[in-house]
C-alpha cells in the first residue's frame, strides 16, 4: 500500500505546486518525483507487492488496480529520475522564457508548473496502470497537457506545431482505444484489466500496432515528432522525447507479452520496417540544421531501435525496456544541452552558428557527452540493450528451434542491418559533438552559467552509467529476467 | 595475502577515483596544477597491484564475482600467462608516460579532461587483459574506444598547427591532406565504432551457442569449448562470427584498411600517442587474438571447416598491414606519423605471427608446451610497446624543444640533446632486430615459424602459405629502414631546426630513459625464462642470422642516406598512404551525406509536405469550402441538393433491385 502513497504523492503536488514561488514550486515538484524514484529504487531491491487493487467495475472494464512489475519499475524509475532532473533545470529556463515572452515570470510559472507536473505524473501513473482503460486515459492526459505546454510557450509557429501535435496523437489515442475496445469485447476476455487478458485478436491488435507507430513514431508518421520536439519549450522537449514517445513502446510491449502470436506472424514484416526506418532517420539527423531538430530525428532513429527489439523474442523484450531507458537519460540530457545552449546563447539553434561552444560552456559540453555515449550504448546502460537486442536477433534467427529460423547466411543481411543501425548512432553522435562544441572557437571566454543547467544532467549520466554495474544492474535485469515472456534463463 | 577483491577493485578503480577530484576541479587553476600528481599517483596503486598479482597470485586462476548470474554475465579475471605478464607491462607503460607527462601536459587549457580520460584508458586496457568474461572484456573495450576519443581530440579548439596531421593546405585532387585534432577524435570513435559493434554481435552469439565442459553456457573465454561452438554453428557460421569476432580487432589495431584513424590519431598529445601505441587500444586488437587464439587452441580444430579460412585470412591482413604500413611509413616525414605507420607494420606482424598458430603444433618439450607462433606475437608486442613508447616519448620532447612535428634536427642538435639520442639509438636498435639485441630473438623466431608455413606448403601444396615468410623478410627490412631514418633525420642528417628550446625536460627524460631501460630487462627474461629458450635457439639458425645482418646493413645504410631524393615520386605516394585517405574521406562521407540528401530533402520534405504542410491541409480546406459553399442560403441550391440525393437513392435502389 505504501507504494501508493509514494505514487500520490506527486499527483497531489500538482495541485499543491502552483500555490508556491517558482523556486519553491520547483523544488517540491523535483522532490516529489525523487521520492518515488527511491521507494521504487527500494522495491527493485527488496522486493513490494506486485499489485495495488483500486476498484472493481463491471465487465467489460473489470478491475482497476495499479501494477509493480519490474517492467513498470523499470518505466517508472527512469520517469521520475528524468522528470525530478528536469524540474530543476526548468527553473531558470522557463524564467528566461517568460521574460522573453514578455509575460509576468511569477503568475506565468504558476500555470506552467501545474501542467508541467500534470504531464510528469500522468506518465509516471502510465506505466503502473493494471488496467487499459485507466492507461488510455492517462495517455490522453499526457497528450494535452503536453499540447497546452508547446501552444502556450513554444517556439517559432507555436499554434500550429501544437495543432499539429495534438491531431497526430489523437489519431494515434484513437486507434489503440478501438485496439482496447475489442479487446475488452473479446469473450474470452471480458474485462480491461492487465491480469485478465488472455487473447488479442489480429484486429486488435493491427489497430493497437497501427495507433502506436504513429505515437512512437517510425517513418511516415515520423513527420510530425521534428516539428513537436523542436519547438515545444526545451524542458517540455526533455519529457516528451525520452519519455511519452517510448511509451508507445510501453503499451506494445505490455500488449506484445498478453499475445505475441501477431509480431511472431509478421516479424519480416516489422522487423523490416523498423531497422529501414531506424536507419533512414539516421541518415537524416547529418542533414539538420536546427539543434533541437537533429535531435528529434534521433528520437526517431532510436524509436527504430525500441521497434527492432520488440520484434526479437523475449530477449528483445528484455531490450525494449533497457533501450527505453537508456534513450530516455541520453535524450533528455541532450535536450537540457541544447537548451543549455538556447538559454546562454540567446537562442543559439542553429548549427552553422555552432562550433568551438565547449570553450564557452564546458559543463554542457560534457553533458551532451554522456548524452550521445547513452545512445551508442558506450560504458553506459545502453550497453546492455544492445546486447539484448543483439542476442534477440541470434535467438530469432540462428537457432535452429526457432520458428524464424533462416540459418548464418540465410540472417546475413538482417545481422548487417542491425549492426549497422547501432553504428549509425554513434556516428551521427559524435560528429554532431564535433560541430556543435569543438572546432576553432569563436570566443574563448568561460561564461558563467546556472547550476541549474548542468548538475542535474550530469546526476542522469551517473545514474545512466550505474545502472550498467551491479548492484543495480544485477537487481534490474534479474528481475526482468524472471518475468514471464521476458528473457528466460540460460542453462 | 590481500583478498583478492581488494587487489582488483584497487587495480581497476584506482587510476578512475583518483582522476575524479582533477575532473572536478576543472575550473581551479591552482587545483589543476596539483592534482596530476594524485591521478599518477593512482597509476602507481595499479602499478603494485599488477605486481602484486604477478608475483603473489597464483598462475591460471579464475576469480568469479556475480554481475548478473543468471545470464552469465560475471566479473570473471583471470591470472593466465598473457593477462600476468601483460598487466604489468600496461600499468609500467601507464605509469613511467604519467610521469612524463607531468611535465609535457604542464600549462595545458585543460588539464581536467587529460587527466580524466588518460586514467579510464589505463583503467580499461587492465580490465580488457585481466577479464575472462567477454561481456566484462567488452566494457573495457568500449572504454578504450571512448577514451581514445577523449583523448586523440584533446586540443579540440584545431587552432594549433602543431597538433595537426599532414601539411597544412596541401591538396591532392579535391581533397586536403591535412586534418585537425576534433576530427582526429571523431575518425578515430567512428572507425572503432565500425568494428565494435559486429564484434559485440559475435560476442551476443558466442552467449547463445557457447557451453563449457559440462555442458552449460558461458562467456568465460577460457572455459568456452570453442570446437564444440564452431561444429554446432557450421562452416559458415564460424567464418560469419569470427570475421565479425575480428572486425572489432582489426579496427582497434587499426589493420588495412581501417588504418586511417591511427594516423589522424597523431593530433593527440603525445603522451596519448605514446600510451595508445604500446599497451593500450592498438595492442589491445593484437592482445585479444593472440588471448582468444590461446584458449581456442586452432591447431587442435583442423577438422573444423571454416576456420582456415579466417586464420588465413588474418595472417595475409596482418602481413600485408605489415608491409604497407612499413612502405607508408618510408615516405613520411611527421615524426609521429611515421613512427604510427611504424606500429601499424608492427601489429600487422603480430597478428599474422598469432594466426600462424593454426599450422605450428606446440611440442610438449619445447616453450613450456606453449604454441610458440602465439608466444611469440606476445613478446614482441613487449618489446615492441617499450621500444614504441620510448620513442614517441623521445619524440614528444623533440616537438617541445624545436616546435616543429617534422623530423629535424642534425649532429649539433644531439649533441645538445644527448639523452634522447642514446634513448634514440637504444629503442630503434633494439626493435628493428639487430643481432644480439632484444627484439632480434623474437624476431628469429618470427622467422621459424614463417619458415615452418613454408615447409608446410611445400610438403601440402598449399602454396600460399610460402608467401608469409617473404613479406615477413621484406616487411623487418624495411621496417629496419624507416627506424634508421627516424634516428638519422633526429638527431644525425636531419635539418637544423628553426627552434631550439633545450631547457628542463626533466621529468620527460626520466620518462623515457625508465622506458628504454625495461628493453634490458626483457632481454635478460628472453635468457632466462624456460618458455623463451626457443628464442634463443632461433637466433642461431643460419636463416635468422643472415635476416638479421641483412637488417643490420639496412639500419647502417639508411642512417647515413635517410632520404633518397630520386624516389621521392614514390615517397610522395608512400606519404599519401597510398590514397588510401581517399576512401575514408571522400568516397565514404560523400556517400553517406549523398544519402541524407535523399533522405532528407526529398523523403521528409516529401512526408511533410503530403501530411502536414501541403496536400493534406489542403484536401481539408478544400472540403471544408466545398461544405461551407453550399451554405449559402438560396432556396435552389437546397432543391438541387435534396433533389440530387433524391435521384441517387433511385439510382441505387434500382441498382438494389435489379441485383436481388
Amino acid at each position: 500500500m505504501i507504494m501508493l502513497y509514494f505514487l500520490l504523492l506527486p499527483l497531489i503536488v500538482v495541485f499543491i505546486a502552483p500555490l508556491l514561488r517558482p523556486k519553491g514550486a520547483t523544488y517540491l515538484s523535483s522532490a516529489a518525483f525523487l521520492i518515488p524514484f527511491f521507494s521504487i529504487l527500494y522495491c527493485i531491491f527488496k522486493g513490494c507487492p506486485a499489485e495495488i487493487h483500486l476498484m472493481n467495475f463491471a465487465p467489460p472494464i473489470g478491475e482497476i488496480y495499479l501494477n509493480f512489475d519490474f517492467i513498470s519499475n523499470a518505466f517508472g524509475l527512469t520517469i521520475c529520475i528524468v522528470s525530478a532532473m528536469v524540474a530543476l533545470f526548468a527553473l531558470p529556463y522557463m524564467e528566461h522564457r517568460f521574460e522573453e515572452m514578455e509575460l509576468k515570470v511569477e503568475s506565468e510559472f504558476r500555470r506552467y508548473i501545474f501542467l508541467y507536473d500534470f504531464y510528469a505524473v500522468s506518465m509516471l501513473w502510465l506505466v503502473y496502470s493494471g488496467n487499459l482503460i485507466l492507461l488510455y486515459v492517462f495517455l490522453e492526459i499526457t497528450l494535452i497537457t503536453a499540447f497546452l505546454l508547446i501552444y502556450s510557450y513554444g517556439y517559432g509557429n507555436r499554434k500550429w506545431v501544437g495543432l499539429l501535435y495534438l491531431i497526430w496523437c489523437a489519431i494515434a489515442g484513437v486507434l489503440t482505444l478501438a485496439g482496447f475496445i475489442i479487446i475488452a469485447f473479446e469473450p474470452l476476455n471480458n474485462t480491461l484489466a492487465l491480469s485478465g487478458i488472455t487473447t488479442v485478436g489480429k484486429l486488435a491488435w493491427a489497430f493497437i500496432l497501427v495507433g502506436m507507430l504513429i505515437e512512437l513514431p517510425v517513418l511516415g508518421p515520423h513527420i510530425w515528432l521534428p516539428w513537436a520536439h523542436a519547438e515545444a519549450p526545451t524542458p517540455v522537449s526533455a519529457l516528451l522525447s525520452p519519455l511519452t514517445v517510448g511509451l508507445a513502446g510501453y503499451v506494445l510491449l505490455r500488449t506484445a507479452l498478453i499475445d505475441y502470436s501477431f509480431i511472431e506472424d509478421y516479424r519480416m514484416y516489422i522487423l523490416g520496417y523498423a531497422i529501414f526506418s531506424s536507419i533512414y532517420a539516421g541518415f537524416s539527423v547529418f542533414k539538420q540544421t536546427d539543434f533541437k531538430r537533429l535531435l528529434a530525428y534521433s528520437t526517431v532513429s532510436q524509436m527504430g531501435y525500441v521497434l527492432v527489439a520488440l520484434c526479437l523474442g523475449p530477449f528483445g523484450l528484455i531490450g525494449v525496456v533497457i533501450q527505453y531507458m537508456s534513450h530516455a537519460f541520453g535524450k533528455s540530457i541532450l535536450f537540457s544541452s541544447a537548451g543549455g545552449i538556447i538559454a546562454v546563447h540567446h537562442g543559439l539553434r542553429d548549427l552553422n552558428k555552432m562550433g568551438g561552444l565547449h570553450d564557452s560552456i564546458p559543463a554542457i559540453s560534457n553533458a551532451a557527452v554522456v548524452g550521445f555515449l547513452n545512445l551508442g550504448g558506450i560504458l553506459t546502460v545502453g550497453m546492455l540493450g544492445e546486447f539484448f537486442i543483439l542476442r534477440g536477433v541470434v535467438d530469432t534467427f540462428l537457432r535452429p528451434e526457432s520458428p524464424s529460423f533462416l540459418g548464418w547466411t540465410g540472417s546475413l543481411p538482417i545481422i548487417l542491418a542491425v549492426i549497422f543501425m547501432f553504428i549509425l548512432s554513434v556516428w551521427y553522435g559524435f560528429w554532431t559533438i564535433r560541430k556543435v562544441f569543438y572546432g576553432k572557437p569563436k570566443d574563448t571566454k568561460r561564461l558563467e552559467i546556472s547550476r541549474y543547467f548542468y548538475v542535474p544532467l550530469f546526476i542522469i549520466g551517473i545514474f545512466s552509467v550505474l545502472l550498467l554495474f551491479p548492484p543495480l544492474s544485477t537487481m534490474l535485469i534479474q528481475g526482468l529476467n524472471a518475468i514471464p515472456g521476458l528473457g528466460g534463463v540460460v542453462p | 595475502m590481500i583478498d583478492d577483491r581488494i587487489v582488483f577493485l584497487l587495480l581497476f578503480l584506482a587510476p578512475v577515483v583518483s582522476s575524479i577530484p582533477i575532473a572536478l576541479a576543472y575550473k581551479s587553476k591552482g587545483w589543476t596544477e596539483k592534482l596530476p600528481y594524485l591521478s599518477v599517483f593512482g597509476i602507481f596503486i595499479s602499478v603494485l597491484m599488477s605486481l602484486y598479482i604477478f608475483f603473489v597470485f597464483p598462475e591460471n586462476q579464475q576469480y568469479a564475482y556475480d554481475w548478473i548470474p543468471d545470464l552469465g554475465i560475471n566479473i570473471v579475471l583471470i591470472t593466465d600467462y598473457l593477462s600476468r605478464y601483460m598487466g604489468v607491462i600496461t600499468a609500467v607503460i601507464a605509469f613511467f608516460i604519467a610521469i612524463y607527462g607531468l611535465e609535457y601536459m604542464r600549462g595545458d587549457y585543460r588539464p581536467s579532461w587529460y587527466w580524466f580520460f588518460f586514467n579510464l584508458f589505463t583503467a580499461s586496457m587492465l580490465l580488457v587483459v585481466y577479464s575472462d568474461n567477454l561481456f566484462l572484456l567488452f566494457v573495457g573495450w568500449e572504454g578504450l574506444g571512448a577514451a581514445s576519443w577523449g583523448l586523440i581530440g584533446h586540443w579540440f579548439r584545431d587552432d594549433d598547427e602543431i597538433a595537426y596531421v599532414g601539411v597544412p593546405k596541401r591538396k591532392v585532387g579535391p581533397l586536403e591532406l591535412s586534418w585537425p585534432p576534433s576530427f582526429g577524435g571523431w575518425r578515430a570513435i567512428s572507425t572503432i565504432r565500425f568494428g565494435d559493434v559486429p564484434m559485440f554481435f559475435a560476442i551476443a552469439a558466442i552467449w547463445v551457442f557457447a557451453v563449457d565442459k559440462t555442458g552449460k553456457s558461458t562467456l568465460n573465454i577460457s572455459q568456452i569449448e570453442w570446437g564444440t561452438l564452431f561444429t554446432t554453428i557450421g562452416a559458415a557460421g564460424t567464418v560469419i562470427l569470427l570475421t565479425l569476432f575480428l572486425m572489432g580487432l582489426l579496427t582497434k589495431s587499426a589493420q588495412v584498411p581501417f588504418s586511417e584513424w591511427l594516423m589522424t590519431a597523431m593530433t593527440g598529445p603525445t603522451t596519448v600517442s605514446a600510451l595508445l601505441h604500446s599497451a593500450t587500444m592498438v595492442a589491445a586488437g593484437a592482445f585479444v587474438f593472440i588471448k582468444v587464439s590461446w584458449y581456442i587452441r586452432p591447431w587442435e580444430l583442423h577438422h573444423v571447416p571454416g576456420l582456415e579460412i579466417v586464420y588465413t585470412f588474418a595472417l595475409f591482413i596482418g602481413l600485408i598491414s605489415g608491409l604497407y604500413g612499413a612502405l607508408a611509413a618510408s615516405g613520411m616525414l611527421e615524426r609521429k606519423v611515421l613512427l604510427a605507420a611504424s606500429t601499424m607494420s608492427s601489429l600487422g606482424l603480430m597478428f599474422a605471427a598469432a594466426a600462424a598458430s593454426f599450422w605450428i603444433q606446440p611440442e610438449p618439450k619445447v616453450a613450456a608446451g606453449m604454441n610458440v607462433a602465439l608466444l611469440v606475437a606476445f613478446w614482441y608486442m613487449a618489446v615492441h610497446a617499450f621500444a614504441k613508447a620510448s620513442l614517441f616519448l623521445v619524440s614528444g620532447h623533440l616537438i617541445h624543444a624545436t616546435h616543429s612535428r617534422f623530423l629535424c634536427g642534425g649532429i649539433e642538435f644531439a649533441k645538445r640533446m644527448k639523452t634522447p639520442f642514446i634513448v634514440t639509438i637504444i629503442a630503434t636498435a633494439f626493435l628493428v632486430g639487430i643481432p644480439p639485441l632484444t627484439a632480434y630473438w623474437v624476431k628469429s623466431m618470427m622467422d621459424e615459424v614463417k619458415l615452418h608455413l613454408f615447409h608446410h606448403a611445400m610438403e601440402t601444396g598449399a602454396i600460399h602459405l610460402a608467401i608469409p615468410i617473404i613479406l615477413l623478410i621484406l616487411t623487418s627490412l624495411v621496417y629496419s629502414a624507416i627506424l634508421a631514418k627516424f634516428l638519422s633525420l633526429n638527431f644525425i642528417k636531419g635539418e637544423k631546426p628553426e627552434h631550439e628550446h633545450l631547457e628542463g625536460g626533466g621529468l620527460m627524460k626520466l620518462g623515457y630513459v625508465l622506458m628504454a631501460s625495461v628493453l634490458f630487462v626483457l632481454t635478460y627474461h628472453i635468457f632466462v625464462l624456460e618458455e623463451t629458450e626457443g628464442f634463443v635457439h632461433a637466433g642461431g639458425e643460419i636463416l635468422s642470422i643472415g635476416v638479421g645482418g641483412a637488417i643490420f646493413i639496412v639500419y647502417i645504410a639508411a642512417i647515413f642516406k635517410p632520404r633518397i631524393t630520386a624516389l621521392s615520386k614514390l615517397g610522395t605516394f608512400f606519404n599519401d598512404r597510398m590514397y588510401l585517405p581517399f576512401v575514408n574521406d571522400y568516397i565514404l562521407p560523400k556517400t553517406g551525406f549523398f544519402v541524407s540528401h535523399l533522405v532528407q530533402d526529398y523523403g521528409n520534405r516529401g512526408i511533410d509536405g503530403f501530411f502536414n504542410t501541403k496536400v493534406m491541409p489542403g484536401l481539408f480546406d478544400r472540403i471544408s469550402k466545398g461544405i461551407r459553399t453550399i451554405q449559402t442560403g438560396y432556396l435552389k441550391t437546397y432543391i438541387q441538393i435534396v433533389l440530387g440525393l433524391v435521384m441517387i437513392s433511385l439510382i441505387l435502389a434500382s441498382i438494389g433491385g435489379m441485383w436481388i
